[in-house]
Parts: structure tokens; sequence; C-alpha cells
């Protein structure tokens, strides 16, 4: 790993010559938000910007993705593989939301590796730019051991902001994306931000099992409102559904992003839903990241890029939740507690709110 | 403490310990320290965490709705805009009477953008609003204020209306390619309650799985216009967007066509049909 | 829907080709008891309109869920027309009633979100009005012909999931 300077107009000569070579996805600036968009004009991407709305996952996995199209022959049918994906970077990714592509990794490529995924991120170079304060007042990924400079994951890391950038090369298919970059050498990291938060996160995978039962995931549960936000902004989330859909004159076999929120996701045919409550699914949400998935795969599955917290409609906060589990009285054997049925949801924020 | 929030704590504490209702959805302060969320206080104590202020935006009659509920008698704390959406739903039949309506003189909300900046300029509905005491309501809470001028509520859509079909289609075709379906703003809307709803439906499948432009389009036409008539203009639906479609236009223009045609405004009066559910034979609207 | 090629020559995407004379293509929900029993009349008498239309039979123009007025132009109908019983005659004593009412808000609407008023039409047609309805379905046709072909909402993956952009 070698430490490297670029100048702001140098970045955006290389990023001229990038885009000529490659579909150049980064963050741009669309009614107030940021959303990873395919860059047509450099001077668009928003090079200061906070935090996407949208993950960038949506560029290795899509809100909809073509498994490939049925097209009717005289007597047969024909099915056709997509067009294959040809070769991007994704710059300007944030950090966490590379981390959250690692973990994304783990589960589509495990064997038997998911073939779509596995061609776009083989084709896709990551160019991170680390985050300079912090980026979303809900943000927390120092918790889970990420930070705001992480170049883990990535393959270049940029990071400063105004005139000048430090070039951190991660990875050999970094090296080989800076080919055409003018570069000095000498570049400083500069000092990381200070993060605000921080959020109990050890020991979370007995907690949740301990709660599985508790009477807490009820009293949250009564204001969410079951909508899918929390899961399609998160960047670790990858449920899907997959249907044929008639395109008019073909068919496609389509798989589309699902959340476990709603209440169709685990509704059965002859009508019995297994998560049949609110409360049930809001568990299944904590219990996935930091449960179920790390008993699989050996990770979390959260980075902390705050995102749920910071767009649910009725604040149920992630923050808040994993520090109400490290506190909640819970019967050892998770057959349900009794003793604070009616305790409101959020006494780890203690004293601010019950008696202002 | 507002001469509001001891109030609504006082008539809580009341209903719950004469247990006139089970629980009551209110507000309390959220994980922010500044900004309110929908709070439920099944006991008198938990009566001292409810709180009023400009930041009380959630319409809180969505969640008399859910399946779930149905059966139970629930207090609920409603700004004037809200209690017009209980009136709808009362007039639809959607649970019986054993609903306690809380209403609050609403000073208007504040917009909050999302990015961390706190604007302190009231929501685009408290603009134009025009009724800060609740209409109906079973408890008051506050002094009934003299309601001021009232403004032009559909000034927004004009610019839009002033477009060529083609610019207004090519102008919603970007907004609605945004759309990932996380249907919060359904989810959001105390309006919407279908069993089952269109957008999901199977059987036939009317939207189809695909979030993308063409299957986007339809449920936002469908979702505004089962609306027609009964959007009581909280904006949520708006508020709640995460790739911030101006949602609030479509209803708005709803709004406005069934006020003109029909001189309707949904949730103001319990005795009159919504215009959708009613005719007059002679009417005359212009077809051609 | 129905997707016969040899009067609509359009590619799939929606593009008409130039050298091929443009026809619209259009969906009419007549309602069982008038309308739909008017088109029979048309055709019984021999009376000739234009072929665009695609009918689809409705107990009542009360059934005419908005629905299925904006499914038609989802998938790419240049124009809809409603047509059922004159007021008063309806074989439901008021479902024509209530789709006027309904009517005039979806073109509303409809005209909100860039689909020209002129493309959706209500019309009262009643059984013996064979002549009327051939009438109706030639100056809508031609009306909507006017107008042009739609660009309908693009079907199929956009290029946010194909990532081919750069256009």
């Amino acid at each position: 790993m070698t430490a490297q300077r670029i100048t702001r107009q140098g970045l955006l000569d290389w990023l001229n010559g990038v885009a000529a070579k490659a579909t150049l996805i980064a963050p741009v600036r669309v009614e107030g938000i940021y959303l990873f968009r395919p860059i047509v004009k450099i001077e668009d991407i928003a090079l200061d910007y906070s935090q996407s709305t949208v993950p960038p996952k949506e560029w290795l996995f899509p809100r909809s993705d073509t498994l490939f199209t049925i097209e009717r022959l005289d007597r047969a049918y024909e099915l056709k593989p997509p067009a294959a994906a040809g070769p991007r970077v994704l710059f300007g990714i944030r950090p966490c939301d590379a981390r959250a592509l690692a973990i994304l990794d783990r589960l589509f490529l495990a064997e038997p590796a998911d073939n779509l995924y596995e061609e776009r991120r083989q084709n896709t170079v990551l160019v991170g730019l680390a985050c300079a304060r912090q980026q979303l007042p809900e943000c927390f990924c120092t918790s889970l051991g990420g930070g705001p400079q992480e170049a883990a994951n990535v393959d270049v890391l940029l990071a400063g902001a105004g005139e000048a950038y430090t070039v951190t090369v991660a990875t050999e298919k970094g090296q080989q994306l800076l080919s055409g970059a003018t570069l000095r050498d000498g570049g400083e990291m500069p000092p990381a931000p200070s993060l605000s938060n921080q959020v109990p996160t050890a020991g979370m995978a007995e907690r949740l099992r301990l709660a599985f039962n508790s009477s807490y995931w009820q009293r949250l549960a009564d204001r969410c409102l079951g909508c899918k936000m929390c899961t399609y902004l998160c960047p670790t989330c990858h449920c899907f559904d997959i249907r044929d859909c008639d395109v008019g004159g073909h068919a496609e076999r389509v798989r589309c992003w699902d959340g476990c929120q709603s209440a169709l996701f685990t509704k059965l045919a002859g009508g019995h839903n297994p998560r049949a409550s609110k409360a049930a699914r809001l568990r299944q949400f904590y219990a996935h990241k930091y449960l179920y998935f790390p008993e699989r795969f050996g990770v979390t599955q959260c980075v902390g890029c705050g995102r749920c917290a910071h767009f649910c409609p009725v604040n149920i906060d992630i923050r808040e939740t994993l520090r109400d589990l490290q506190t909640l009285e819970v019967c050892p054997h998770g057959s349900g507690e009794t003793a604070r049925r009616r305790e409101p949801v959020g006494a780890a924020f203690g004293d601010s709110r019950a008696s202002a | 403490m507002s001469d509001l929030v001891t109030g609504i704590r006082a008539q809580v504490r009341d209903l719950l310990a004469r247990r006139r209702v089970e629980y009551v959805v209110g507000y309390e302060t959220g994980s922010d320290g500044v900004n309110a969320r929908p709070f439920f206080a099944y006991t008198t104590e938990e009566a001292d965490r409810l709180v009023f202020d400009n930041t009380c935006t959630h319409n809180l009659t969505k969640y008399l709705v859910e399946p779930e509920r149905r059966g139970s008698t629930i207090g609920v704390v409603v700004k004037p805009c809200d209690a017009r959406s209980l009136t709808v739903l009362l007039a639809e039949h959607k649970f019986p009477r054993d609903v306690v309506a809380i209403g609050v003189v609403c000073p208007g909300i504040v917009q909050r953008t999302r990015e961390g900046g706190d604007g302190e300029a009231p929501q685009a509905r408290c603009q134009v609003c025009d009724q800060h005491t609740p209409p109906a309501c079973d408890i008051l809470v506050g002094e009934a204020t003299a309601e001021g001028p009232v403004l032009d509520q559909f000034a927004r859509l004009a610019p839009l209306e002033a477009q060529s079909a083609a610019e207004r289609s090519a102008f919603w075709s970007q907004q609605f390619e945004r759309c990932l379906r996380c249907y919060a703003c359904r989810q959001t809307c105390p309006q919407c309650y279908c069993d089952e709803c269109f957008a999901e439906a199977l059987d036939p499948e009317w939207v189809g799985v695909r979030i993308g432009r063409a299957e986007n389009w339809l449920f936002h036409a469908i979702r505004c216009f089962h609306l027609a008539g009964r959007c009581i203009g909280c904006d949520e639906c708006e508020r709640v967007c995460p790739v911030k479609i101006p949602l609030g236009l479509l209803n708005r223009k709803l709004r406005k066509e069934v006020l003109d045609r029909f001189e309707y405004r949904a949730g103001t009066r319990s005795d009159e049909r919504p215009p959708l559910e009613t005719f007059r034979k002679e009417e005359k609207l212009d077809l051609a | 829907m129905a997707q016969s090629t040899a009067d609509t020559p359009r590619t799939r995407a929606g593009q008409v080709e130039p050298t091929a004379i443009w026809q619209p293509r259009l969906v009419g929900f007549l309602c069982n008891w008038c309308s739909f029993a008017g088109a029979d009349m048309a055709g019984t008498s021999r009376l000739t309109y234009p072929a665009a239309i695609r009918i689809i039979r409705v107990p009542c123009t009360g059934r005419v869920d908005p629905l299925f007025v904006a499914k038609a132009f989802q998938r790419g109908a240049d124009g809809v027309l409603v047509a059922g019983c004159h007021p008063g005659d309806c074989h439901y004593a008021e479902g024509n009633y209530y789709m006027r009412r309904r009517y005039v808000l979806l073109r509303d609407l409809l005209e909100f979100l860039g689909i020209e008023r002129e493309r959706f039409h209500l019309e009262w047609v009643s059984a013996s009005e064979g002549k009327k309805f051939a009438r109706v379905v030639s100056e809508f046709t031609s009306q909507v012909a006017a107008l042009g072909p739609r660009e309908p909402p693009r079907q199929g993956p956009t290029e946010l999931e194909a990532g081919t952009s750069n256009e």
C-alpha cells in the first residue's frame, strides 16, 4: 500500500479518462438527495457529498435484475441470458458501503456463486472516498470495526477534500485503474474525523437469542409502519423475490428486491404467515443482521451506515434498539418475559425525554 | 413544558386511569432529542412521556386502521388535519365510534430537511392551512384560535399545469424512475388500508414485481386515484419518501379538482358522502 | 391485452417505423347491455369503422376500475374509450352515474400525469345506436391519430439496471 497525492483537477482529468473506457458510476445530486448514477459529465459528480440515499449495492444487486428472457419461437421457446455487464468503475463509495459489499460477497459468492453478481463484481473497480466528517447523524461504523478511512474493501481510496486528495492504492486492480493518473508522491492521510456515536454491539447475538420472545418487539413494532424502506436503503440487505413477467411479446424471469418488513414477504400460498405480526418482522430485521447472518457467515450483517435510522419515518433507530437490547431484562430461557411487559422502548436513552 | 403538553398528559392520564381506553397513541421525543415520534402510552406513568410541539408531523390515525388493532378502544392525539382523516375513516366505517380523539390546537409543523440542517420554515401544508383547531374531536386541548386568511393551497400546482402533456409526462417519468416501491407512502397513509393492495395482488398481477418505470407509474397513478375525494392533505406520503418524489402534487391535484367540481373537501363534514361514492342525476360534468 | 402485430407497425420499444402508416392502438371498454350491443348492431348493419380499437366487454361502465384504464395506458394504448348506457338507462340503474364522476377525475389525473385529455373518452351509446357507435369510434380514432403515438412508460430494464448508460 502506497500513499500518493492527486490534485482536484488531476482527479477530474483522470476520471474523464476512466469514463472513456468504462461506465463511471458516482454520486450525483438529484432533487436534494445523492444517488449513484452513471456519469455523463464529470462535473456532475458530487465530490463533497455526504451519503447516498440508496446505497451503491444497487449497481451489483440491482432493484430488478433480469435473469433471462423467454422468447417464443414457432414451436419452441428460447431462453436468452441477459446482456453481459461491461466494465464499471464505482467512484466515491464510502468505506461503510464498501464494507457492505464485502459482506454481500460472502453470501452471493459462496458456492454456488450467483453468476450475475459475480460477473458484475469482477467487472467493477471500487474507488472509495474516505469520510472527512460524520456523514449522517446516525452513522456508527466504528462500533462495528469499520472506520471513516478504511481502505480494506476498495481498490483505491481517496481521502481529503477541496484541492487535493491522498490516494491509497489497495489492490492490483486499483493500481491498473490509476495508470493514467498524474500522481505525486508524499500523500499524507488527513486526520480522521471524530465520530460521535458509540453503540454497544458486542454479544448482540446472545442478547437477541434471549430476547426472542420479549414483548420489547411488540412495543417497538407499535409505531412501525411496515414499509420496506429500512431494508431497501440498507447496504447489506439482500432479500429478493423471483417471478416471471410478461413484458409484451416475450417474458422475463426477474429477480427484484423484497424486504422482510412486508407482511407478504413470508405469507404462504395457503394463507398462513409464519411472521404474522409487525413485531415478528421487526425482530427478524435485527436478528438477521446480528444473529443469523453472523452464525452462518461469521460477520455481522450491518456496517453502521445509519440509513435505516436516518430515513425511518417513525424514528425506529437501530442505535437505540441495540442499546435497549443490552439492558433489556429477559427470561434466561427465552420463553417470554412478563415482569417488564409494559416497559417503553428507548429506556437506554435515559432521562432526556421522560420528564421534559 | 407547554400548556398543550400538560393538557394532553392530564387528559391521557385520566383516560387510562378510568380505563376508558386501552392505550393512547400520541407523540414522544425521538432519539435525536428534538424531533417527535409516535408513542403508545399504556399506563398513566407512560402518559408523562407524551409531548406536543411543532415537530409532531405524523398522522397517528394511521395506526387505528391496522388490522391487529381491530376491536381495541384506542385514544389518539390528533392535529386538525389528522382529525379530518378520522372523519373520513369514521364515515367509511373503518371502526366503531369507540376511538377517543384528543384534538390539539396546532401551531403548524416545521419542515426538517434530511441533510441535518434544521429548516424551521413551516411545512407546505401548514403554510396554507386554514384549520388550526380540530373540527371534530372528543376532547380539545388548547384554546381555539381564530383562523387566518385562506391562502391558495393549490398554487404549487400551477407551474406543472402550465406545461405541455409531453413535458409533464417526462417530468413524472423522471420522478417515478427513482421510486424503489418501498411502499412507505402507502404505509404511512391513514386512508390506505386495503387488506390486499392492488399493487401486490397476484391474481391478476396488475402492477408486476419489477421495480421499474412502467410498474412505478401504474402504482403511483392508482395509489393517488384511490385517494380521490379522500385525501385530507397531510402530505405524509411526500415527507416519508426517501427519494423525494413530490407525491403531494398528485394528491393536491385531485383535491383541487374534487373541490372545483364537487365542492367537496375530505374530512370536513361527516354527513356528506365522498364524491366518488355518490352522484347527482342532473349534474353537468364536462364530458366532452 | 391481446397484441396483434398485423396492424400495429411498431417495434416492441414503441417506436413507430417511419415507412408504415401509423394507426393508433385503442382500447374500448363497452358495457354489455348498451354499447356492446350497439357495436354488434354496427356490425350486423355492415357499418365500417376503424379497426384500431380492441373491445373489452364489461357488465357495466360502473365496473370500469380506473386500474383498467391506467393499465391500458401503461401497456401502450394510445387511447381508451369507455362507452355505456345513456344516463337513466343503466341496466343496474345507476352504474353509469358513478362512472361519469370517476371519468372526469381520472381524466384530470391522467392529464396531470402527461396523457392528453383527448386520449380518454366517455360516450353513451345505446343498443340501437349502431350508427352512433361507428361514428364515435371513427371520430375518436382520428382524434387520437391527430395526437400521434404516445411514449408509454418504458417496459423492461431501465438503464439504471442495465448499467449501459453513457447515452
